[in-house]
């Protein structure tokens, strides 16, 4: 009969129709990859999980084909979640933990939302790192803090606010200069409020990298010359520091010595002068001098992290055993295992 | 009775085809040229003192067949095998029980399910040619529509699909809904429509068209017998008008004084085909049917007589020649009684249906 | 092509006499209109959860409606025997079933710009308050309202992919069936990306199930292309010659499932 032919011509014609739209339907896929225009649903990620964390990979996968499901009600899923979540952590004690999950569940559901990732790492970091004394346990807690700071900047590499957080919480909490200088300097290439410029030029004094700081200081003066704090900064650097780190850079080590000397007399505890000091002292070679600097800086300041991690690095130096804070077990993790953690890109000028 | 034979006697006159077409000027003489042109295969008759006309075919099948499966005792079901032909200008009926295969005849002619062998041709076109679409109206079994629009509407619809419109289309309109008596209640909407009104808007839709071959599913089931009489005259009213109408049903009744040709169908064969008035006088038997009779007029009544029969006071005789049962009423009229019928025996087409299914 | 207009008007009216349809329309809208409320249920976060009811709602009524009204489309002419008086006039049956669709396709039209509006009407009356209490830093809105206008066209031409899915899948499978089917591929088109990557060459699987992995790829809709939130949440401005590559890859999809719906159409008994 001529209307099986004709059913035949319509089967190839179909045939050819779907051959002929695959490579539009290939530069579509391109363009969105290059506008950054994703598909939203992390699958491989969710999967590969499953071998590691059996736990988190049955919520997940249950969670997102669910949230799929629901078809255009995913971020919406989302949002019930992440109050779902804040519930559970205000019950403390155990509930934190399933807070955490839903809070990784929630940030699987709509990775590009940026709260849930901040939220998570703080929680991570800060929260449960202050609920064990354990400094192993703690350094576990950073580093999965940042590990999620970190998966969240894979999601949104092109927004300024997790570049932000995970410089502070290296910045703030792990007391990691070097490290928080170059998340923070990712950060800037967004769109960013202005206190983010001036946070680089706080890392780099207290690494302390003098000089770079005061590049830093002037770069917001530039852009806004009414800066006070840029302003205070530049004029205490100068008188008190910039003598000391010059003599330093010119290996005249004494002269630096009694430079800074002349300023810790003037404040004893200052922060910036202390540092300064040991590492007048770790460059001279008198690493004893600069470990009993160091713990001075670590003792007078509670949380100065990174002074008790120079103590116990300068400790292990030196042959002394002491109790090893979280931070030193954390940096020493990292530099032993070179980067485990999520590849990222940091996108620098 | 008068009446009766009133009707047989058109009946003989239609099927000779001398029904009034030269009022419709427009189909003298163009069949025949319509004939040549679509190379159609055409007929000459030419009834005594008559004029010629030219008879074209409206349906011609071949070996039609499409079968659904088999019974339980091995037998296919569907259609089997239907070679027929339908003239144009009359009235034909497909009669034959339920599931005889008259929808699936009816289907496969408006091309709404597919042969599986065999064809056939409408209006000189091929089964399945679309164009004839144009040249036909439908009247389904127990019609939906669309139950959001009101007639007017609807006839609007329907009308458009044949690319009408404008001031023609609602001239158009407003004579069928005159026709079929509803223009009155046009403005109602159709979901509210009784089971009449459907079918009356049904064939409203059907002749939107003015078509040359109408088909129709059951046309009188489920309408009051006022609505049935209004249908009937719709029915021959078209074919006044030198149409052709193709008519299923099961309803014999109905159709045995409409339809001129019948074929019936059972378990998708053709039993039987041919004039209705040929189906019905079987054999040249008279009867003479009398009330009121002494036993001597019954004797003399059935001298000579085939058959008798008796039901309580009614007598029947049967006889082979006319001469002889004109003798046998002479005979009851002499004896004071009563004569009731006198006349050919005539089967009904149940009947015939009866005999022509069941054997 | 007057057929195709005609049968495509009255399946336009048609549809608005559903109830069902109303229904959904009526309570989208409403769902819509509220979305505000909802934002306060997320502090810091009001924008994103207004956009996200809003669009979620467009798009998950949108796709009740093309699911049920394009699976019922021929089904219940069939059903009701109208498809008999249509078929015996002079309209073919590709005239039909286009007809159908793009009446379906028309109401569709209708209902997304109805919500649409709802939305942006919604977001313009309550973004400038809400602007000032979002805590993304990115959040601005130079690009949003276009955006938004771009991501509703882009949920259209979604829905029109599957509303035709949904009609060729009705005219093999009842109208349940259908609708469970079209259901199926609109969540499996969802993740298409998923079988492309499950079929990476990388991955140490077969080959033959590479090459299953990576047909079932090609074949199946890519819904993920329509989604352009991640634009909207960055405020990135959306090219207008992308937008015409996804629509147009939409509409070719459309094609291709319209064609073989038709191929099963034609030769579907009715």
């Amino acid at each position: 009969m001529k209307s099986k032919n004709r059913r035949w011509v319509g089967w190839i014609i179909v045939l050819v129709l779907v051959v002929a739209i695959q490579p539009l339907s290939d530069r579509v896929n391109l363009d969105r990859l290059i506008l950054g225009v994703n598909p939203p649903t992390p699958w491989t990620r969710i999967l590969a999980a499953g071998g590691k964390d059996s736990k988190l990979a049955v919520t997940g996968v249950t969670g997102v084909i669910v949230g799929a499901v629901l078809g255009g009600f995913r971020e919406v899923a989302a949002s019930m979640l992440w109050m779902k979540s804040h519930e559970l952590w205000d019950k403390g004690e155990g509930a934190s933990v399933e807070a955490l999950w839903v809070m990784r569940l929630t940030t699987l559901l709509d990775p590009h939302w940026l709260e849930p990732w901040r939220m998570t790492g703080w929680h991570l970091a800060y929260n449960l790192y202050v609920e064990t004394d354990d400094p192993k346990l703690r350094a576990e807690f950073l580093q999965m803090g940042v590990d999620c700071l970190k998966e969240g900047i894979s999601w949104n590499p092109d927004r300024y606010d997790l570049y932000f957080e995970l410089g502070w919480t290296y910045f703030d909490k792990v007391r990691d200069f070097e490290e928080a200088t170059k998340w923070l300097i990712a950060s800037i290439q967004f769109p960013h409020p202005e206190f983010a410029d001036r946070m680089i030029a706080h890392a780099f004094e207290r690494q302390p990298d003098m000089p770079r700081a005061l590049d830093w200081y002037d770069y917001c003066l530039k852009r806004n010359p009414t800066d006070g704090t840029a302003t205070g900064a530049t004029i205490t650097i100068r008188e008190r520091y910039m003598p000391a780190w010059r003599l330093m850079t010119e290996q005249r080590y004494d002269e630096a010595l009694a430079a800074i000397e002349k300023w810790l007399q003037v404040e004893p505890n200052s922060q910036l002068g202390l540092h300064l000091k040991a590492t007048i002292l770790e460059k001279a070679g008198r690493l004893r001098d600069a470990y009993v600097v160091w713990k001075l800086a670590a003792d007078t300041h509670a949380l100065n992290a990174h002074a008790a991690a120079k103590v116990d690095e300068l400790g292990v130096k030196l042959g002394i055993s002491t109790p090893k804070s979280a931070q030193y077990i954390f940096r020493e993790r990292q530099a032993r295992q070179g980067r485990r953690e999520m590849k990222v890109d940091i996108p620098m000028e | 009775m008068r009446e009766r034979f009133v009707r047989v006697g058109n009946r003989c006159r239609e099927s000779g085809r001398l029904h009034k077409r030269t009022s419709h000027g427009s189909l003298d003489g163009r069949a025949d040229v319509l004939a040549n042109l679509r190379g159609r295969r055409a007929e000459w008759w030419a009834p005594a003192g008559g004029r010629c006309w030219a008879i074209g075919l409206a349906i011609r099948t071949e070996n039609l067949r499409k079968v659904y499966g088999k019974d339980a005792e091995g037998r296919e079901v569907g259609l089997l095998d239907l070679s027929m032909e339908v003239e144009e200008g009359q009235i034909f009926g497909l009669v034959g029980p339920n599931g005889s295969g008259k929808t699936t005849t009816l289907k496969l002619l408006l091309g709404l399910i597919f042969p599986d062998s065999g064809g056939g041709e409408i209006l000189g076109m091929k089964l399945g040619d679309p164009a004839y679409r144009e040249r036909i109206g439908f009247l389904p079994e127990e019609p939906y529509y669309y139950d959001h629009l009101n007639a007017i509407e609807l006839l609007r619809f329907y009308g458009g699909l044949f690319g009408m419109g404008g001031s023609a289309l609602e001239t158009r309109i407003k004579e069928l809904l005159d026709l079929v008596g509803m223009w009155d209640r046009r403005y109602i909407r159709v979901r509210n429509y009784s089971r009449g009104m459907r079918q009356r808007v049904g064939v409203a839709q059907a002749l939107i068209n003015d078509p040359d071959l109408v088909f129709m599913d059951e046309p009188t089931s489920g309408l009051d017998p006022i609505g049935a009489m209004q249908m009937r005259e719709v029915i021959i009213n078209i074919r006044e008008r030198g149409k052709t109408v193709f008519l299923c049903s099961h309803l014999l009744k109905e159709m045995e004084p409409l339809c001129d040709n019948v074929a019936i169908l059972a378990r998708g064969e053709l039993r039987a085909l041919g004039r209705v008035l040929d189906l019905l006088t079987t054999g040249d038997r008279f009867m003479v049917r009398a009330e009121g009779l002494t036993p001597e007029v019954v004797a003399k009544m059935s001298q000579g007589a085939q058959k008798t029969e008796q039901e309580a006071h009614l007598y029947t005789a049967y006889f082979e020649t006319q001469a002889q049962a004109l003798q046998s009423a002479q005979a009851v009229s002499e004896g004071g009684g009563r004569v009731l019928f006198l006349g050919p025996q005539r089967h009904t087409l149940e009947e015939v249906f009866i005999e022509k299914v069941g054997g | 092509m007057r057929p195709i207009y005609r049968v495509a008007k009255a399946t336009f009216h048609e549809a608005w006499r559903r109830r069902f349809l109303n229904g959904i329309l009526v309570f989208a809208i409403l769902i819509i209109g509220s979305s505000w409320v909802f934002a306060y249920l997320q502090p810091g976060a009001e924008l994103k959860m207004i956009i996200d009811v809003s669009l979620g709602a467009i798009r998950f009524f949108g796709m009740l409606i093309a699911v049920f009204m394009g699976t019922r489309l021929i089904p219940d002419e069939i059903e009701k025997r109208t498809i008999h008086t249509i078929l015996a006039k002079p309209v073919s049956r590709a005239q039909f079933l286009f007809g159908k669709y793009l009446g379906a396709a028309a109401t569709i039209l209708m209902n997304v710009a109805l919500m649409g509006a709802a939305f942006l009407i919604v977001f313009a009356v309550k973004a400038p308050q809400f602007k000032a209490m979002t805590t993304e830093s990115t959040m601005t809105m130079e690009f949003m309202s276009g955006n938004l206008v771009k991501a509703v066209i882009l949920i259209f031409f979604e829905l029109l992919v599957l509303l035709a899915i949904a009609v060729a899948s009705s005219t093999v499978f009842s109208w349940i069936i259908a609708s469970i089917f079209s259901f199926f591929v609109y969540f499996v088109g969802q993740m298409a990306e998923f079988f492309k990557q499950l079929a990476n060459p990388e991955r140490d699987i077969s080959h033959a199930a590479q090459v299953l992995l990576a047909t079932i790829y090609r074949l199946l809709p890519h819904f993920e292309i329509f989604d352009i939130r991640e634009a909207i949440m960055k405020d990135q401005f959306m090219p207008w010659d992308v937008m015409g590559k996804i629509i147009v890859q939409g509409i070719a999809y459309t094609v291709i499932v319209m064609l073989v719906g038709y191929l099963f159409f034609n030769e579907r008994e009715v």
